[in-house]
């Protein structure tokens, strides 16, 4: 329907949506040049990278930052990019379990530049970057599992304690 | 001078098809048919928003670069005076004769090129009548003063039915001549700028003369003229020559090639849109996807205002613009 609508699609407030083989191949090339820079200046301690031939979907490792409970420890991330990329953030999925306020068992991160706070400028590198983030400092206030928000809030010694804790269970 | 001519012709006959339906020319004939109507309907909101005024002038370059290119390509200044018009034709009179004579011997050069030059011109473009039929009669190679004479009364007669665009033009230029021209102050309307700028143009783009280095009758001022304004002119000759590239002298120079965000080159359009008051630049496609969504800027995540828009539009747009009425108006 869009693809009929195109030609001829009147300027004047016409809000059409563009045919898909555009998008497919220049968001191909964006995630071709963000694969190219990632692998040239890589994140401290973060790599990533397509998952075979499919360059929509990503694997990426954080190493947990030191002086924070995740110290050590090995994360798996699965990174899904939809169609529309740049325009839409892309999908992360913690794969290694961790004892953190900001993911939940699923693996979902709460984090606002992958929600509402996303902007097509920015890139995989800034996404890990910020996801490493919060391995030092988490968000208790925008918790995706509420209790481990509320230990941290009330008892920062006893959550590092759980938060080690499985690290070393899961993450090695 | 044939060849370069025809190509000139070729390149921009091309362009002027492009420019009829009031669109720019698009650098990268890889982008996708999709790309071009994104930057069509761009266009045609800008035109609708700035109201009929502007699509009168979006509809007059073509003759001008037609012009432009009869002007150097293949035929001498003979033509040009003639096409020229109004303007140089006072100041013409007080030219010397040897200069006819020098052109008129260019004559049989030039019989057989213009010749092919025009054919095809007349053949493709389609979309200026007026300038063709004007170097038929340039063509023809007036034998002596009266031919000529009445050849430039006669294309002045023609012209003046045509020039609306011109007297148009000089509104339309204003703003954005300085810029462009700062030197020559762009020549429109005034009758004596217009003359200076032609004469050199003649001479250092032609083989054809106006006057000889050695000539006698030659004006004092002309050497300075021409060193001055021959730099600029055959910089935008060479521009237009390079068919792709018409627009790479008026680029920037420390923008971002690519679009940040599909990571596609930036055209002139593109590189002249600033959409945002942050200064992020993206290209038209994107910002149009993104306005699509939820219309905020990729840099500082603030919702794109329309008066911010529209203003980085128009101010992007004036330059080129200008750029094409200036060279119209020195010869219409």
């Amino acid at each position: 329907m869009s693809a009929m609508n195109c030609p001829m699609s009147s300027s004047i407030g016409g809000v059409r949506s563009w045919p898909s083989t555009t998008s497919g191949s220049a968001w191909g090339k964006r995630i071709q040049k963000e694969i190219a820079e990632f692998n040239i200046d890589p994140p401290h301690d973060c790599s990533a990278g397509p998952k075979g031939d499919n360059l929509y979907h990503w694997v990426s490792t954080i190493i947990g930052p030191p002086g924070s409970p995740y110290q050590g420890g090995i994360f798996f991330l699965d990174i899904t990019f939809p169609p529309d990329y740049p325009f839409k953030p892309p999908k992360v999925l913690f794969k290694t379990r961790i004892y953190h306020c900001n993911v939940d068992s699923n693996g979902n991160v709460s984090l606002d530049i992958l929600k509402d706070g996303w902007s097509p400028a920015l890139t995989v590198s800034t996404v890990l970057l910020a996801i490493r983030s919060l391995f030092t400092n988490p968000d208790p206030y925008n918790p995706r599992v509420p209790s481990i928000a509320h230990l941290y809030l009330s008892d920062r010694v006893k959550h590092d304690e759980v938060a080690t804790e499985w690290t070393m269970r899961f993450a090695r | 001078m044939g060849s370069d001519s025809i190509t000139n012709a070729a390149a921009v006959a091309a362009f002027s098809r492009e420019m009829g339906k009031k669109k720019r020319v698009n650098r990268y004939a890889k982008l996708k048919q999709c790309k071009l109507d994104a930057r069509r309907e761009q266009w045609l909101s800008q035109v609708k928003n700035k109201g009929g005024e502007d699509s009168s002038r979006g509809s007059s370059p073509p003759s001008s670069l037609h012009e432009t290119n009869e002007g150097n390509g293949s035929l001498g200044h003979l033509e040009m005076r003639a096409s020229s018009g109004i303007s140089v034709h006072e100041s013409d009179l007080e030219s010397p004769r040897d200069s006819l004579d020098s052109s008129n011997s260019d004559n049989v050069l030039r019989k057989d090129c213009p010749r092919t030059s025009t054919s095809s011109r007349s053949g493709s473009s389609g979309c200026f009548s007026g300038s063709v039929s004007e170097d038929e009669e340039g063509d023809g190679g007036p034998d002596d003063w009266e031919a000529v004479a009445d050849a430039m009364t006669a294309s002045d007669n023609r012209q003046h039915p045509n020039t609306e665009t011109p007297v148009r033009t000089e509104t339309a230029v204003e703003p954005g001549a300085p810029k462009e021209f700062p030197k020559n102050g762009c020549g429109v309307g005034i009758l004596k700028p217009e003359w200076k700028r032609t004469l050199p143009r003649a001479s250092t783009i032609n083989n054809c003369r106006a006057w000889r280095p050695d000539d006698a009758l030659r004006p004092q001022s002309l050497p300075n003229l021409s060193k001055q304004y021959t730099f600029p002119m055959t910089g935008e000759r060479h521009c237009i020559r390079g068919g792709s590239q018409i627009w790479g002298c008026h680029n920037m120079s420390a923008q971002p090639s690519q679009c940040p965000i599909c990571c596609e080159e930036l055209d002139f359009t593109d590189s002249s849109f600033l959409p945002c008051s942050c200064g992020f630049r993206l290209c038209l496609f994107c910002h149009k996807r993104i306005l699509e969504a939820d219309g905020r800027c990729p840099g500082c995540r603030k919702h794109y205002s329309p008066v911010d828009g529209q203003m980085g539009v128009s101010g992007g747009t004036p330059p080129f613009r200008a750029a094409r009425f200036c060279s119209m108006s020195s010869r219409s």
